[in-house]
């Protein structure tokens, strides 16, 4: 049962479980966030309190938009391997699907498969029709994934949080699920 | 989709309830301004938004937190009293800010007064507010509220000041709380007139 977030989904792929952020992910993501060079392309965040209060907004935007980032299980060992979702606090340009894999998870497909999962989700169960994902301009590892997901390149702009910034397109939600 | 159990809390002229996405531009244009100084602001849109859903995923946390006070005549929204408790925090601390166009009613006297009341009946046996030493309006309430400033207690970083309201037994019945419900009175009915004097 999930306490934080009663109403998030769960979803399963062959290795992993995506499902609602709960108390005991805390410390993963905060490990994740305080990381400064894992967590430089998403928002690396140095002092424990902003990390928690990052935790806390990660729930705060469930209860608002009805939908977030999810933790991704590994199913072989239970453990948090990273978080993807939808994301969308103000002044983003749209809702994006995002992804990150947590130390000792890299290297195995789990971003595929999870982002795969989290944007059918998002086609099926949110009724989106088109998402985009962003990517700092020197994370070309996520520009690989992007590619991988069939998400193309579609113009640079200035985020509030991050700077410079590049909006990627994904396949909508016709192609997706066709 | 605010969690089911936040409790609503009603005083004299205020209905205290859980934070919901529509009082949003609220809390936005105070922490865009300048009044949000001494809480960490002015924030721009996007940490402001972030602030906000923050304030939501701490009642989803702690079971806890901060309440959007409405006017209850009209259901405006005039600022936020609760319980603040995220990491770092050396202790549970009560909490609230007036939008600035609202300052200067007791409010914010009201809102704690009834936010305390509710901690100490279910199981807070003490509670902090961490001051910024310029924010003398905060420093006034702590102090009427009958908060004392604890030199010796640890801040959250060393800038701010402790203040350590009374445990729940100095409120019980006491010329303190009595005060505090009768300035209460006085703010609702400025004519109001006590059941006796005031013994300083």
């Amino acid at each position: 049962m999930n306490r934080l977030v009663p109403f998030a989904p769960r979803l399963e792929t062959d290795r992993l479980v995506l499902r609602g952020p709960e108390t005991t992910d805390a410390e993963a993501i905060m490990t994740f966030l305080m990381d400064p060079e894992r967590a430089a392309g998403f928002g690396h965040i140095a002092p424990r309190g902003d990390a928690w209060r990052w935790f806390a907004l990660l729930i705060g935007h469930w209860h608002i938009h009805g939908y977030g980032y999810l933790v991704i299980e590994d199913k072989a060992t239970g453990c948090a391997a990273g978080i993807s979702g939808i994301w969308n606090p103000e002044t983003w340009p749209e809702p994006e699907l995002g992804w990150v894999v947590f130390d000792g998870y890299e290297g195995k497909g789990v971003a595929f498969e999870a982002a795969t999962a989290a944007r059918r989700w998002a086609y099926t169960e949110l009724g989106m029709t088109t998402l985009t994902s962003n990517i700092v301009p020197d994370n070309t590892r996520s520009k690989v994934l992007a590619e991988r997901l069939g998400a193309w390149y579609e113009r640079t702009y200035t985020n509030e949080n991050m700077g410079v910034d590049e909006l990627w397109r994904h396949p909508g939600s016709e192609v997706v699920l066709a | 989709m605010v969690h089911r159990d936040i409790p609503v809390l009603e005083t004299e002229r205020l209905v205290l309830r859980a934070p919901e996405p529509e009082d949003y531009p609220d809390f936005k244009a105070t922490f865009s301004s300048y009044r949000s100084r001494f809480m960490g602001g002015p924030l721009n849109a996007y940490e402001a938004w972030m602030l906000y859903a923050a304030e939501i995923g701490h009642w989803e946390i702690r079971g806890f937190g901060m309440w959007m006070i409405h006017l209850k005549d009209t259901d405006e929204t005039v600022g936020m009293a609760g319980g603040w408790y995220p990491a770092k925090w050396p202790e549970r601390e009560i909490a609230w800010i007036i939008w600035p166009d609202r300052a200067g009613k007791g409010y914010a006297l009201e809102a704690t007064h009834a936010v305390r009341a509710y901690y100490y009946d279910n199981g807070w046996n003490g509670a902090v507010s961490y001051i910024d030493p310029k924010n003398l309006d905060s420093i006034r309430l702590a102090e009427r509220l009958g908060a004392k400033k604890d030199p010796t207690a640890p801040s959250i970083d060393g800038h701010d000041a402790v203040y350590r309201h009374p445990s729940p037994a100095q409120l019980v019945n006491s010329q303190l709380a009595h005060g505090i419900e009768m300035e209460i009175s006085h703010y609702s009915d400025p004519l109001f007139k006590p059941k006796g004097w005031a013994i300083d």
